[in-house]
């Protein structure tokens, strides 16, 4: 506090940050908690439904989310045109192949609280499929966050020397055959 | 004293009318529609005003504390504690500062809230050592309580 004027201070505290996420790989519930509490304002101390504290939050790799299970075949998305026989439903792959942003997007939509302050929290938040972003938004990020969940290493990914250190677990007996 | 004939009767009139329902009007004024000027619309929202005035005056104290709530668990967050361990572990400590000094403290003194986070977190340590250790390591520092009776 020494080195900042009261103004600055303030100003500082009530600035809108940038956050940035990486969904390559993540479960998109998961990357829908964070962000919900970042674009709420829950993060900060001095949080206040009616101050309009919340920040923006830009989440890349959209397309590369993964859901856990067999959701991509058994979660369903249901709209309705408003038209008689306009009832459509839709698995998450048919979802996310027609639109790579939509299962996030709509994540996150679901999380925020029920009140009007939500469309301007989904104003705030920026989606995009792959890690191409316009240059004005990679100017104005501030933090990344770290990913959700750690990402498992494949068997080509781990080097020799770790699966050497690797200790064994049992010997096979003399006449043992891997089929 | 009953007034039995007619003229009697009417020898009273109401003469403050105005500001009877001035009393009312005035509590109404910033409502919108017409019962901000309309008398008999008026009552009626001002009576329900009054009624959620005083029904709202129990619910604040339950609102102000899920708002400090809210703000201490943002602000252990950042020191990487959750709410529960946090409020739990400061409890164990014998700290008993309410919900709402410590959401003031974690706004107004950053480094004091700091502190505190780092008070818990050791309290949370010990704690594990004392439930999970053999019983061998001499007790934690932080885990003695002072016993007032």
């Amino acid at each position: 506090m020494a080195s900042y004027t009261k103004a600055a201070q303030q100003w500082a505290t009530f600035a809108r940050a940038w956050y940035l996420i990486d969904g390559k790989l993540q479960p998109p519930g998961k990357l829908a908690a964070v962000s919900v509490i970042r674009l709420q304002g829950k993060h900060k101390p001095m949080y206040h439904a009616l101050s309009d504290c919340g920040d923006h939050v830009v989440i890349i790799n959209t397309r590369h989310i993964a859901f856990s299970g067999n959701k991509w075949e058994q979660k369903v998305y249901s709209s309705h045109t408003g038209y008689p026989g306009g009832f459509k439903q839709v698995t998450a792959a048919q979802l996310h192949i027609k639109d790579p942003t939509a299962i996030v997007k709509l994540a996150i939509y679901r999380m925020l609280p029920k009140n009007l302050h939500r469309r301007t929290m989904m104003q705030r938040l920026h989606l995009f499929p792959e890690d191409v972003i316009p240059e004005d938004i990679r100017n104005n990020l501030v933090e990344e966050l770290p990913q959700p969940r750690k990402i498992p290493k494949r068997l080509d990914e781990y080097t020799q020397e770790e699966i050497d250190a690797f200790p064994i677990l049992w010997t096979p007996p003399k006449d043992y055959r891997k089929t | 004293m009953v007034l039995l004939s007619l003229p009697c009767w009417l020898r009273s009139r109401l003469t403050d009318r105005f500001w009877r329902v001035q009393a009312v009007l005035k509590h109404a004024r910033h409502f919108r529609g017409r019962k901000n000027r309309c008398f008999k619309l008026a009552i009626r929202s001002v009576q329900r005003a009054f009624v959620k005035t005083t029904k709202a005056r129990r619910k604040k104290k339950s609102f102000m504390r899920e708002l400090w709530i809210t703000r201490i668990e943002a602000a252990s967050l950042e020191h990487g504690l959750k709410y529960p361990a946090f409020i739990g572990n400061l409890l164990k400590c014998q700290v008993d500062l309410n919900r709402k000094m410590l959401a003031d403290l974690a706004i107004y003194e950053p480094k004091t809230f700091k502190s505190l986070a780092a008070l818990a977190q050791r309290r949370r340590q010990e704690g594990f050592l004392a439930a999970l250790g053999d019983g061998k390591e001499p007790e934690g520092i932080f885990s003695r309580t002072v016993h007032h009776y």
